[in-house]
């Protein structure tokens, strides 16, 4: 074994990294889910529930009523 | 009538992952929303053909992802009629602004062509597996694969990430990439 240094970093695991690119021991795949998890905590505009509230009234009136 | 109970509940439920989706695929806060707006529209419009019990999520994906390369199309289109060549270099949204470290990553991302970034966003970020983000993308489980791998190698070059991935063919294809870069 040369491998003679503690292991002290974050769980290193063997060699299995191959199978998830992007897990946990890739610095790119951290950033990439720090990047998203930014966005998807956005607060949501109103527009999104209001807009299905409009498709849902509109689909429980009766056909032929356009605007 | 909806398709079931709650299939605005659902719709509503996978809003912020659409919309991240929608701006990693735009790159534009606004664009975004508005893709979001087009996407929930036409799946209300064609709920009939979500199959109660498949992947909400996945099928809302196509239908973004189908919404934005056909604006893609058009817009590049409308800038080729208008001034004859293509200018559309979007810009970012200052709300999207956030620590250096994610500016850095952000910019990196956006210099990715968009077959690799929403590759590796499908199976990096968004939580998909190889084989639904090619159902998304519409094509073969290898092809993504394949282009998770490039954008990959192309984010660890652009970000200076050495260590992670220096043995293999990534390693020369790293050398010559950058050396092309710094030149």
């Amino acid at each position: 074994m040369n491998y003679g240094k503690p292991n002290t970093h974050r769980g290193q695991e063997k060699r299995g990294k191959d199978s998830d690119p992007l897990g946990a021991n890739s610095e790119i795949g951290r950033k990439l889910r720090q990047y998203y998890d930014d966005l998807i905590t956005e607060d949501i505009p109103d527009r999104f529930s209001d807009l299905l509230n409009q498709l849902e009234q509109k689909s429980t009136e009766p056909a032929g009523n356009k605007d | 009538m909806s398709v079931y109970p709650g299939f605005r509940d659902d719709l509503l439920a996978t809003v912020p992952s659409l919309r991240a989706f929608a701006v990693s695929l735009s790159k534009n806060a606004d664009r975004a929303d508005d893709l979001v707006q087009e996407a929930l529209v036409k799946a209300w419009d064609k709920q009939a053909s979500y199959q109660p019990g498949t992947n909400l999520k996945a099928w809302l994906f196509t239908i973004l992802r189908n919404e934005f390369y056909s604006q893609m199309r058009k817009r590049k289109r409308e800038v080729e009629d208008s001034d004859g060549a293509i200018t559309g270099r979007l810009s970012v949204h200052p709300a999207q602004e956030g620590s250096v470290d994610l500016k850095d990553f952000r910019r990196a991302l956006e210099q990715l062509p968009e077959d690799q970034r929403e590759a590796i966003i499908l199976i990096g970020a968004s939580g998909f597996s190889y084989e639904e983000a090619a159902e998304i993308c519409d094509c073969a489980v290898g092809t993504i694969k394949s282009r998770v791998s490039r954008a990959r190698t192309r984010l660890q070059e652009i970000l200076g990430i050495t260590g992670e991935n220096d043995f293999g063919p990534d390693a020369i294809s790293a050398q010559i990439t950058n050396s092309v870069f710094t030149a």
